[in-house]
């Protein structure tokens, strides 16, 4: 079929960038094409559980498998569009794109006009002690276990990072039952938002900032982790160590864009440490520097999945002009200024600072911060009590709020601000916030108490008239309560209220049954430790590609995804160069190791 | 066995229930599932024995790209079992070493 | 950077190193290598590191020899281990002429001095039991040919260079050549110049613009070769196996990878270096059709680099007559790894003491192309 091998358009990766790339084209008339290597089409969005951030227009507060649904629907009432899953890009060749389709091991080659490289990010290793060991996940992997095939990754977790992925994946585990002992984040802040912080928190779990981990104990599979203090120049501090008894380290330190496709398209990528490692070069329409490639998502610098499918349209409308001639430029213009929108908070300086050592200006005017809450004069009325203090780009707050009531504002980083006269406690902003930020307020004088409305996505969901503890801020039992209310809510946020003292009213923050129960590699493929490869630093192997070909590092079958950063990380610390002064290597195709019958074998082999 | 039952957001909607191979022994599984998962469920994270150190090894990143997953499957060497579905009747082993290509 | 050198060698390969290393060994001092990249970015590091003394020409199989007998002392010589095997050369021959041409070059190799034999179907079967012999006439097999990793040996020699004195400047390009009254007086560098009167070209692929730069025209053009490896597997072969009518050789690693690559017949002199999806194709349609083991295997990456070729198919290691004491170690025509011992003993005996003395360069010079022009044959 012509249209399949000669598309107007090829889309790699079906996460949230590449569907609404896809969507933008194939609505405005283009053949386009869909490559993804997932079992089904969603990306990281299938992982997500948790519901977005961000505006109406743009999922704001839907959970992540939901938004994939959606979209996916949106496409398949589409014409001219080819959906590959379980597909691979091999690489990009001078004489096409060949692509692996995994089941039926066969390839197949095409010719797009355009291509719009969505194919997101990896995740980034950590060198410790036994760091093979079985039992040592990526936060990704830990995702995919247990939010895509329902298994429990462990029984006790280490999370290692407290970005937000470290913390969102910490509180998911709870979700699923499963104990997390510790949150160790080597800063001396957390990295993520305040609000996935708190929920963290709340769930008892300790965020021990300064902290790293420094040995997997175990010999087939995780049995226990020590963790240790670091000192200000980040090096652990060996007498502070302590023995953690869990099966599971999680690692979320970062995601690192997946940039070979654009590398080999002969796309220059810059090292942008804001951004993630190397990001592709870019204009504001997202293309690179290779005339036909476009980027979007993750892989265009790691953020998160709203500016990804606003990348991903705004990649999506410049192809449909460059083919067409013409698109609907009011649309591009509008996505292009929400994107400045969206990082015109505190939350995205290290993107902004990013973005312009890529020549893209994004506004840099600071947020205003809202005045959240001034209760006095309402006590005794149930009225929410808004938990976020951090600018972040978000507002389901104010747009489900039935009787107008909470103000976010045109600059969506701002920080809420409600009109108790207004409100009339219905709880939604409850059940919508994405942050989990929100609870619900009533004092009882006449009581000495308070009814306040919790939050609420674990099972068993309690029920009325249920002892519970209650919990703080940071997971603290204060006191024991019994539920007064269960507010049960379709996006399976659910309120629960119980009945408090009076003096410890602000500070319930969580609930929970009363029940409840308790050798360092560089480089995998090749067997690398650090030790390996400092010694070759040592040895005079101070240029990356002759300290690559000395070791063999990048070559083997993960084709550097482990170790190429980390390697060029010790390089630059040992000979005190920045990283940016290496070339990142060259990262030769095939992507995907492809077996001889499927490249001899190939379906749809054009007639010569 | 840990598999979830349920879950406070997510509705499992499992396959069919089929029986794999590991090491000899029958195990159970879902279709729909990639053979990592599968035998995590399981309760076995070991999937191979690395090549130089003879290090026990499990999947790290579950989306085919960090190969430390790679296992026998059907006497085909070097599968990446993390984005490889389990089959009925499927034979799997724990690779050691880089994989035999002559029986 | 050095403001003078005696000798400034252009090009940090295998075949720059060698000659760095033995013009050092051999007592001189203010040796400078310049590469414009890094140590083995170009040919070196992207062949596929075979060493074979089965030629048709007998000069390269004497240059051959002398290089094997350098390999089998590198460890003791330069202190490091290079992963050199010698699991012999596998020619196979597949039709009458290449069986007669066979029978020939075994004779005069053996002439040379060579252990190498006619192996029969049978035979070749008995030994190498993992080929499908279908269309095989016979093979030519010498045991003491092998492979070694062509990075490690060029870090080695560089290495060893080092040690006895020499400068290697990587990331600094020659950009010129300075020659007043047929004399060299210099090399322009992107960092700076160098006083000096002998130039060494061992710029591999771009040795015609090299020569160009002192006003030496030499016959080269460079071609784009592709290699691919397999992920790494047990080890199964032991010889490198290659046969010039079905244009192909394939050899295992160290490491277990296993490694082949082809000629790709219609290429136009280039300088791309870009691999192409056509090759992996028909690789990946001929191999497992010989070597049926390799349809259970992947394909972990590919990649091309320049094949250097002369008119004849034999590297060019002379002097120039125009321009005095500018040297040439080029148009390898993909052979350059397995002869840079000899080119480099050779070449550096030539500088110092004005003749190659043991080396026997005699037929590899630049004027030996006015006449009818005989072409090694054994080349893929």
């Amino acid at each position: 079929m012509s249209c399949l091998s000669n598309p107007d358009l090829l889309v790699v990766g079906a996460g949230p960038a590449g569907l609404y790339a896809a969507i933008e084209a194939a609505s405005a008339g283009l053949t386009t094409v869909i490559v993804d290597e997932g079992i089904s089409a969603g990306g990281q969005l299938v992982k997500q559980t948790h519901k977005f951030f961000g505006n109406e227009d743009f999922f704001a507060s839907v959970r992540g498998f939901d938004i994939a649904r959606r979209l996916l629907k949106e496409l398949s009432n589409m014409d001219h569009v080819h959906n590959l899953q379980e597909s691979s890009v091999i690489g990009v060749y001078e004489d096409g794109i060949p692509v692996l389709h995994l089941p039926s091991d066969t390839t197949r080659l095409l010719q797009p006009e355009r291509v719009i490289v969505a194919t997101g990010a990896s995740e980034k290793f950590l060198q410790f002690d036994n760091n093979d060991l079985p039992g040592v996940y990526g936060a990704g992997a830990v995702q995919t276990l247990m939010n895509q095939f329902g298994v429990m990754p462990g029984r006790n977790v280490l999370m290692v990072g407290s970005g937000n992925i470290g913390l969102i994946v910490s509180y998911q585990l709870i979700q699923a039952g499963v104990n997390v002992k510790a949150i160790v984040e080597i800063a001396d802040r957390i990295g993520g938002y305040e609000v996935h912080a708190n929920k963290a928190m709340r769930m008892g779990i300790p965020i021990m900032l300064r902290h790293t981990v420094i040995k997997a104990i175990g010999t087939e599979s995780v049995e226990g982790a020590v963790i240790c203090e670091v000192d200000e120049n980040f090096r652990p501090v060996a007498s502070t160590s302590q023995e953690l008894a869990v099966d599971t380290i999680c690692i979320a330190i970062g995601l690192n864009p997946s940039i070979e496709l654009i590398a080999q398209a002969g796309g220059e990528v810059k090292y942008i440490p804001e951004l993630g490692g190397y990001v592709p070069v870019r204009d504001d329409n997202m293309r690179s520097t290779a005339e036909a490639f476009f980027v979007a998502g993750d892989v265009s610098g790691i953020e998160e999945a709203t500016t990804a499918m606003i990348e991903g349209r705004v990649a999506g409308l410049t192809v449909v002009k460059d083919l067409k001639g013409n698109t609907d430029l009011k649309k591009l213009e509008s996505l292009k200024r929400e994107l400045v929108a969206f990082r015109n908070g505190p939350t995205s300086a290290r993107i902004r600072e990013g973005l312009r050592k890529l020549g893209i200006v994004s506004s840099s005017k600071e947020h205003q911060y809202g005045n959240p809450n001034n209760p006095e004069k309402y006590m005794g009325k149930m009225r929410p009590v808004i938990e976020c203090y951090e600018a972040i780009p978000c507002n389901p707050c104010e747009t489900s709020c039935p009787t107008g009531a909470i103000t976010v504002g045109e600059n969506i980083n701002d920080v809420p601000v409600i009109d108790y006269e207004k409100c009339n406690g219905c709880g939604i902003c409850m059940t919508e916030c994405p942050g989990l930020a929100v609870f619900m307020l009533r004092e009882l004088p006449e009581e000495e108490s308070a009814l306040i409305g919790i939050p609420y996505e674990l099972i068993p969901l309690p029920e009325k008239g249920e002892k519970v503890h209650l919990l703080g801020r940071e997971g603290e039992t204060l006191s024991d309560g019994v539920v007064q209310r269960v507010f049960k809510s379709p996006n399976k946020t659910h309120g629960v209220y119980v009945k408090a003292p009076a003096e410890i009213a602000g500070e319930v923050r969580g609930v929970s049954p009363v029940s409840k129960t308790d050798n360092t590699y560089v480089c995998r493929c090749e067997e690398l430790t650090v030790q390996d490869v400092e010694k070759a630093i040592n040895d005079g192997y101070t240029d990356f590609e002759e300290l690559r070909r000395r070791l063999r590092i990048s070559m083997g079958p993960c084709g550097g995804r482990t170790c190429r950063l980390n390697t060029l990380g010790m390089l630059s610390r040992k000979t005190g160069r920045p990283i940016e002064e290496f070339a990142p290597g060259v990262l030769r195709p095939p992507s995907i190791p492809a077996t001889f019958r499927s490249i001899a074998g190939q379906e749809g082999a054009k007639d010569e | 066995m840990s598999r979830l039952a349920q879950h406070p957001v997510i509705e499992f909607v499992r396959g069919k229930k089929i029986s794999f191979e590991f090491e000899g022994r029958k195990l159970g599984a879902f279709e729909g599932e990639t053979v990592a998962a599968a035998l995590h469920a399981e309760g076995i994270r070991y999937l191979r024995s690395s090549p130089g150190r003879q290090r026990a090894q499990g999947f790290f990143c579950a989306i085919g790209k960090c190969s430390s997953c790679l296992m026998e499957v059907d006497g085909m060497p070097n599968v990446r079992t993390c984005i490889t579905l389990v089959r009925d009747g499927m034979v799997v082993r724990r690779q050691k070493g880089k994989g035999e290509l002559l029986e | 950077m050095n403001k003078s050198a005696s000798v400034v060698i252009v090009g940090g390969g295998i075949v720059g190193t060698a000659i760095a290393y033995y013009l050092t060994q051999k007592g001189m001092k203010d040796v400078v290598v310049l590469e414009k990249s890094y140590i083995s970015s170009g040919a070196t590091g992207r062949c596929a590191g075979g060493i074979r003394q089965q030629w048709s020409e007998s000069s390269n199989v004497r240059l051959a020899m002398r290089s094997v007998r350098h390999f089998e002392n590198f460890k003791k010589d330069l202190g490091a281990d290079i992963e050199y095997i010698q699991g012999g050369y596998l020619l196979l021959a597949f039709d009458d002429e290449e069986e007669a041409l066979f029978g020939k070059n075994v004779a005069m190799q053996r002439g040379e001095g060579l252990d190498v034999s006619i192996l029969r179907k049978h035979e070749i079967q008995y030994r190498f039991p993992y080929i499908l012999l279908d269309d095989v006439k016979l093979a030519s097999f010498c045991p003491t040919d092998g492979h070694a990793n062509p990075h490690l040996a060029n870090f080695a020699y560089a290495r060893a260079a080092r040690e006895n004195g020499a400068r290697i400047y990587t990331r600094t390009r020659a950009l010129g050549i300075d020659v007043t009254n047929g004399r060299i007086a210099g090399v322009e560098t992107d960092r700076g110049h160098i006083q000096t009167g002998v130039v060494v070209n061992a710029s591999g692929g771009f040795s015609h613009e090299v020569g160009h730069m002192a006003g030496v025209d030499i016959p080269t053009e460079s071609f784009r070769h592709q290699i691919m490896v397999t992920e790494p597997v047990e080890h199964i072969l032991d010889p490198m196996i290659i046969s010039f009518s079905r244009n192909f050789y394939i050899r295992q690693t160290f490491s277990g990878n296993i490694m082949m690559g082809q000629g790709d017949e219609d290429d136009k002199p280039s300088f791309n270096h870009d691999p192409s999806w056509r090759f992996l194709t028909e690789m990946a349609r001929k191999m497992p059709q010989l070597f049926p083991f390799l349809k259970n295997i992947r394909v972990l990456r590919h990649w091309a680099g320049l094949y250097n070729m002369s008119p004849d198919a034999q590297p060019i290691i002379d002097k120039a007559e125009k321009v005095s004491d500018y040297y040439c170690a080029v148009g390898f025509s993909g052979h350059g790894f397995m002869l840079a011992p000899a080119v480099g003993e050779g070449l550096a005996d030539w500088i110092i003491h004005g003749e190659p003395q043991e080396v026997d360069l005699s037929n590899l010079g630049l004027d030996r192309f006015t006449g009818e022009v005989v072409r090694e044959r054994n080349v893929v």
